[in-house]
């Protein structure tokens, strides 16, 4: 085979390669971040895994190198891959059945996968590229190849299929990508070579057998595959989300208690009851307490839309302005009763941003009050809506009087942080209002909201009924639980005694980001029903 | 050969933690939408490439000292790396209000000069290596081995140790400090093979 054909099909499998390679990282990637709720040192240890297997491969493939003969390199090429497919395909699955008890041995899948087409590069290099002094400029150009696949790999994996497609069917388009790659090879060995009509048909009819296979048994290997990722030791068969949202910024899945699941984690509740109350809803309320008259309030975080479908009929409420990061969350809100007159609400605007960047790019937009139900403090990149640097840049947007108020989800550094930005400052449950102005909490106006806020014609409380009074009674006592001296999570809590609290806590800044990595390896548990 | 080598692993190690907290300045700046996420890392990667071409077109060229110019973008990539996220900052504030494309075309810009300097380094090596073994497949092997494996064991300890203990700057310090080191022993290494090389001629002509 001459350098005029080598050369080129080295560049086309050193691209495909990169596609693949980069394809199949982003999709498992979805599987991984779902599974440990996105913590910050998965990203990390999901491409230390894939490198180190990479390394392992190129430097076993060496062995390989000592083969001049071009059709022997392309065979052993064709294998490297079909293999490498075969591992990758099976890495999401395998993932799956494990998430019960570890996710240690799936990164071992990972590397394996990742170490059979790291062998592809060194080994094409070899068939392509003479030892001669343009052995550097060569290899730049199929390391570019390999790059441009791995780009391509990024934008449209990453950027439209998983978009359009669900984890299973990309998985099996990349599988038939793989495929299609190892029957190239095989092919282009059988010019450089004349195999028997019996090896050539055999190889090839591994690849369509491998093809055929893997659309059969993906109904059984994806089977359930979120519910295994979420509930892990405590899924059984008979749960079965009720929805479930891929889109190219995550996953969302609700199950059928109306919880709402993003990214693997619990993410709220559908649900505007203080009486049915999954989701403590009591603190959306709490908004009407902390400011005399909130009319321009901006929320970060949709979610389920039911705090902002709450906030928007409290008294006073004229504008909401909420930024959510994922359109997905729009589509299950119009399909849910409880919530779905929130997007026709003309008080309402939903903005498709990242919250800190829209502020940052909204400088003139000034708030009364600022709402966010942050998730878990230990997720990653959250440390952007919970920092000194974040909290500054809230503190820019609000209005004289103005305040911002958040979830800690409990941590003393959060909290500490916030209570340390700004002069004023109280604990709302898990969360924290903050201001520059003095905070109070008026019960006049708590009962009052909680008296009489209707949503799409119901009433918050429906006083008639002697549970709904009881219900009443524990949120006025709540909003008199400011100067309790012992503390409880089902209260509030000055500033001084939050400071006393948590002196032993960090302070949260962009450069620490010390609340994502509170307990670095943990495999998070099964969420609760 | 086995020092070249061992800077190679240092040299993946530092690149990759520059990659893992350029990203996380990048996304703070300019957002963790998915838009953000994929315009950040495409733009990584065809740096990279474009690395690529300009160390193998450099490399081409036997007579050019090629441990020399690992040792000079080693020392470049240490200099941009230290004043790296202040000018990202700085870049990041003054370039907010711009259009989706434009801030792709930025967020390249930024990082063009490191991660080009990051892909030249393959090339160079290969370049060099493949000279003496006059085996392709067993030079890139061998290369792509040590400086895949340091990137693998950087992008482990990034997240378990560097990034929780000591925060972003330190750990961008510490792969600066990484790339001076390196940099300056791919110098060394430089120096004593050229003097080598000195060594060879006078023998020669005295033999002669």
């Amino acid at each position: 085979m001459g350098t005029r054909v080598r050369f080129p099909l080295t560049l086309a499998v050193a691209l495909m390669a990169g596609f693949i390679a980069l394809s199949y990282e982003i999709l498992w990637y979805r599987a991984f971040s779902f599974v440990s709720w996105s913590r910050p040192t998965v990203f990390g240890l999901l491409l230390g895994c894939y490198l180190f297997g990479v390394a392992l491969g190129s430097f076993g493939s060496r062995r390989f190198c000592r083969d001049t003969e071009s059709a022997g390199a392309l065979r052993a090429l064709a294998w490297f891959v079909f293999f490498s497919d075969v591992v990758g395909f099976l890495v999401i699955p395998t993932l799956a059945r494990l998430a019960h008890a570890t996710w240690f041995p799936a990164f071992g899948v990972v590397a394996l996968s990742a170490g059979l087409l790291g062998a592809v590069l060194p080994l094409v290099a070899h068939f392509g590229i003479p030892a001669d002094d343009r052995a550097g400029q060569r290899l730049s150009y199929v390391y570019l190849a390999n790059i441009i696949g791995s780009a391509g790999g990024s934008f449209l994996t990453g950027f439209v299929l998983m978009d359009a497609w669900s984890t299973p069917v990309i998985s099996i388009f990349l599988g038939f990508v793989g495929l299609a790659m190892v029957a190239l090879l095989l092919m282009a060995s059988s010019l450089a070579s004349r195999p028997t009509k019996a090896a050539l048909s055999a190889g090839l009819g591994a690849v369509v057998l491998a093809g055929a296979g893997a659309v059969a048994a993906s109904p059984v290997l994806f089977d359930h595959l979120y519910e295994r990722l979420l509930y892990k030791e405590l899924y059984s068969p008979e749960q079965a989300f009720v929805e479930v949202v891929e889109n190219r910024h995550g996953v969302i899945a609700v199950n059928p208690y109306q919880q709402v699941f993003g990214g693997g984690a619990y993410d709220g509740a559908f649900n505007v009851s203080l009486v049915d109350d999954k989701n403590v809803i009591e603190r959306a309320f709490a908004v009407a307490a902390l400011h005399p008259q909130p009319k321009q309030v901006l929320m970060i975080g949709l979610s389920s839309g039911s705090w902002a479908h709450v906030v928007s009929h409290l008294p006073g409420v004229e504008h909401l302005t909420i930024v959510e990061i994922n359109p997905g969350y729009l589509e299950l809100i119009g399909r849910q009763p409880q919530v779905k007159s929130l997007l026709s609400n003309p008080k309402v605007d939903i903005v498709i941003d990242d919250g800190r960047r829209w502020l940052l790019r909204h400088p003139e937009r000034k708030f009364d009050f600022i709402v966010m139900n942050a998730t878990y403090h230990f997720r990653a990149h959250i440390t952007n809506l919970l920092s000194v640097e974040f909290l500054e840049l809230a503190r820019a947007h609000l209005l004289p009087g103005g305040v911002h108020y958040f979830n800690t989800t409990s941590s003393e550094d959060v909290q500490r942080t916030a209570a340390t930005v700004f002069p004023h400052a109280m604990r709302v449950i898990n969360f924290v209002a903050v201001s520059d102005s003095p905070l109070g909490f008026d019960p006049v106006r708590w009962e009052r909201a909680l008296r009489e806020v209707v949503i799409d014609g119901l009433p918050a409380l429906d006083l008639n009924e002697p549970h709904q009074r009881d219900v009443l009674s524990r949120l006025l006592a709540l909003g008199k639980s400011l100067d309790e001296r012992e503390y409880a999570f089902y209260a509030l809590e000055r500033r001084d005694a939050l400071l006393a609290r948590t002196a032993a806590a960090q302070i949260v800044t962009d450069d620490n980001m010390v609340c994502e990595w509170e307990d670095l390896l943990r495999f998070p548990k099964g969420s609760n029903l | 050969m086995r020092l070249l080598s061992l800077l190679f692993f240092v040299s993946g190690f530092a690149a990759l933690v520059y990659q893992v907290v350029w990203q996380r300045t990048l996304f703070a700046i300019y957002g963790i939408n998915i838009e953000s996420v994929t315009v950040v890392v495409t733009a990584f990667m065809l740096g990279l490439g474009l690395g690529s071409l300009a160390g193998g077109a450099i490399s081409k060229d036997a007579r050019r000292p090629v441990v020399l110019l690992f040792a000079l973008v080693e020392a470049s990539i240490g200099v941009f790396g230290a004043v790296s996220l202040p000018l990202f900052r700085a870049v990041g504030q003054i370039t907010l209000a711009l259009s989706p494309a434009a801030v792709a075309f930025v967020t390249f810009l930024l990082i063009l000069a490191p991660t080009m300097l990051m892909g030249s380094t393959l090339p160079l090596l290969v370049a060099h290596f493949t000279r003496r073994s006059k085996n392709v497949g067993q030079s890139v092997g061998l290369l792509y081995f040590i400086n895949t494996l340091g990137s693998a064991f950087a992008s482990i300890v990034a997240v378990l140790v560097l990034l929780p203990r000591f925060g972003q700057l330190s750990a961008v310090h510490a792969a600066v400090a990484l790339n001076l080191a390196a940099a300056l022993t791919a110098f060394v290494v430089h120096a004593r093979e050229k003097k080598s090389a000195k060594g060879e001629k006078k023998g020669a002509r005295v033999m002669a």
